[in-house]
């Protein structure tokens, strides 16, 4: 009896600390408590019973286990405070180190899917622009990019507050500051050489490298291999910190709430804007500069399928992806105690269910109009599902998630003819559509779907309140999604251009095209993906294309 | 010509360039900072124009000249596009007048995005001759 009194007058404690009533000082430790907190310790098992074992669990971890600050006092309150807060904020750090873990891991998928998809000779080389753009982008993230994003990140309560991160650039305008990037953080040195800073860089790090993975496939088969190192290393450092900065580091566009009253800002919960969408649109830049594979084109403009070397990398590479997702979303918390953290349930249910619609959208679009349930556009229908969910999965219910991931699904279908057909682009892996048009159609979603029911601590980017979107009555956060939208597409995407156009002036994005036409595994990596398959003949279009392009 | 050892300097020198910059702006305040920063910026020249120098050397690239001023044009309209969003927000303060701006504004960006780079890429293009 005494001991569920004891755990329930420190449940009670927990709980108060976990609605910001802040840690209970050890000198204003109530005697009766204290007293019971001696008792308790009292009859914790001695180490003479935990010697036997303890095959039931039900010794293990009791009062004894609970630090002492000063021995001569014994065990206080203030004892048992303290280590309430650092377990709340260890279970956040393991949370968010785990699910970054994950997203790292989504890495070996991204390669696996973009290997697949193209031919064999390439393979190397597209496996190792997948391999090499995780040090390119960690580098660049760790020297420069990190501080541009997060410097000026401070309060997160989940993490600790990570108050050294308080170094954010403001700019007046119109009356009103606006943050446009942050300062604090360059190589984690300083201040920002802190325990919850280093949680937080490895969180936002592995997303930042998922954004750059994403361009890798749409220049597949013919980047140069040292251009490609030089405008990873920059978009890791500036092009993707800056827009990251703008949405989840202070910067401006999540303060559309408190400085514009436009809903609670932009909001974006793991990034299917700040990731997805912007290494989708750096992709359709880099493709635009790059232009189209030999052969791809026809000259009265249609195109012919260039077919990659291996379904199965692709769709187990599809699989990967979608388990670090339970990484990318759900970890998108930031902790899994506290500040309504509980409802990572409900976003890792919200992934599943949009990248099993979105599966479906894309197959049966497939099945139905062309006839086959093709598996490469299936598997894009999956990823697209999962992109589309990245920015709603906080805040929505599973029938919006759904829906989401459905229409991704068709989505995904539609944008790639559109590319391909209209635009002229070519995209081997179909990552402008994947990634660029489901990244902005999950932010859009956001502003629709929205249920207001989400409760991240009472507030959203310093408004207070639950993210609604138009369907559940405030069609002023559809309007800070479309400028977040509107960012993407007029600043990520003419920054990206501009920055790759000056890397094609002074580098020089593309292989030659002897080299493309060899493949890219011998002129540039120096060994073949396969050196003991034997090549197949190329299909005659291909051929031809490619003896007109030498010559 | 592919992959050379001359990439790999000049990639190196790019690498060592930039690392020596952003620790001498992360410690402009000091003199070491002020050096590294300008011995960094210094390599990243010195990266570039070894870039430039061995650029020529790739050999032909399968594509055409295109249009310097529809690229221009394509970039104008998107960022242009994005400026009329962003004025829109302090232009008026109405959920209808907003919701106006930014749909003006994006689409403005999305006619430099989706006609005018498109269009400056594939006029010339190599698969058309």
């Amino acid at each position: 009896m005494r001991i569920a009194r004891i755990t329930s007058s420190l449940c009670l404690l927990a709980m108060l600390l976990v609605a910001g009533a802040g840690i209970v000082a050890r000198a204003d430790a109530p005697s009766a408590s204290a007293a019971e907190l001696k008792t308790a310790a009292g009859a914790a098992p001695t180490t003479a019973t935990l010697a036997n074992g303890d095959p039931g669990g039900s010794l293990t971890g009791t009062v004894s286990d609970v630090p002492v600050g000063d021995a001569k006092v014994g065990l206080t309150l203030g004892d048992v405070a303290n280590q309430v807060g650092q377990n709340k904020i260890g279970i956040n750090f393991t949370w968010t180190l785990v699910t970054g873990f994950l997203v790292m891991f989504m890495q070996a998928g991204f390669a696996m899917v973009e290997a697949g998809l193209c031919r064999v000779k390439n393979a190397n080389h597209t496996y190792m622009m997948n391999f090499f753009v995780y040090g390119c982008g960690l580098f660049a993230y760790w020297i420069v990019g990190f501080a541009i994003q997060m410097g000026g990140a401070a309060g997160n309560g989940n993490l600790g507050g990570l108050q050294s991160l308080n170094g954010e650039h403001l700019i007046s305008l119109f009356g009103t500051n606006w943050g446009v990037f942050g300062q604090n953080g360059m190589f984690l040195a300083g201040h920002t050489y802190d325990v919850g800073v280093m949680v937080i860089f490895l969180f936002q790090m592995v997303f930042m490298d998922t954004a750059l993975t994403i361009v890798t496939g749409a220049a597949a088969e013919r980047w140069k291999f040292m251009t490609f190192a030089v405008s990873s290393v920059l978009m890791g450092a500036f092009t993707y910190p800056l827009f990251a900065n703008w949405a989840w580091g202070a910067g401006w566009l999540s303060q559309l709430g408190t400085n514009a009253g436009l809903g609670k800002g932009y909001c974006d919960f793991a990034g299917s804007g700040v990731v997805h969408a912007v290494g989708g649109l750096t992709a359709l830049a880099l493709a635009l500069i790059i232009g189209p594979r030999i052969g791809k084109f026809n000259k009265d403009g249609s195109s012919n399928a260039i077919i990659g070397h291996d379904i199965s990398a692709v769709l187990i590479g599809c699989f990967i992806l979608a388990f670090g997702w339970f990484g990318f979303n759900p970890g998108s918390t930031l902790g899994a105690s506290g500040a309504g953290c509980l409802r990572i349930g409900s976003v890792a249910v919200n992934t599943m269910l949009a990248g099993c619609t979105g599966t479906f959208g894309a197959l049966l679009y497939m099945w139905v109009l062309k006839g086959k349930p093709d598996a490469g556009m299936s598997a894009n229908g999956l990823l697209a599902g999962l992109v589309a969910i990245t920015a709603p999965s906080g805040f929505v219910n599973p029938t919006g998630s759904a829906i989401i991931g459905f229409i991704a699904g068709v989505l995904v279908c539609l944008s790639c003819a559109f590319v391909e057909n209209t635009l002229k682009v070519d995209d081997p892996v179909g990552a402008i559509s994947v990634h660029g048009t489901c990244g902005l159609w999950g932010v859009l979603s956001v502003g629709l779907f929205a249920d207001g029911t989400s409760n991240y601590g009472g507030a959203w980017n310093g408004v207070t309140g639950s993210v609604t979107g138009l369907f559940y009555g405030d069609a002023s956060q559809l309007i800070a999604q479309l400028i977040g939208i509107a960012t993407l597409i007029g600043f990520v995407f003419s920054f990206s251009f501009v920055l790759n156009w000056a890397l094609d002036l002074f580098l020089g994005q593309r292989v030659s095209a002897e080299t493309e036409v060899a493949g890219l595994d011998l002129p540039e990596m120096g060994a073949l993906g396969y050196p003991e398959f034997v090549f197949k003949a190329e299909p005659d279009f291909i051929v031809a294309a490619n003896k007109a392009a030498v010559a | 010509m592919a992959a050379t050892k001359s990439q790999g300097r000049a990639f190196t020198l790019f690498i060592g360039g930039i690392t020596a910059a952003t620790a001498g702006v992360a410690t402009l305040a000091t003199g070491t900072g002020k050096a590294a920063l300008f011995l960094g910026l210094a390599a990243l020249l010195f990266s570039f124009i070894a870039f430039i120098r061995i650029k020529p050397e790739e050999g032909k690239v399968p594509k055409a000249v295109e249009s310097l001023v529809m690229k221009a044009l394509g970039v104008l309209f998107a960022v242009g596009g994005w400026l009329i969003v962003l004025y829109g927000i302090h232009l008026t303060s109405s959920v209808s007048g907003r919701f106006a701006t930014t749909l003006v504004g994006l689409a403005v960006t999305l006619v430099g995005v989706l006609y005018f780079l498109p269009t400056a890429a594939s006029k010339n293009a190599i698969w058309k001759g």
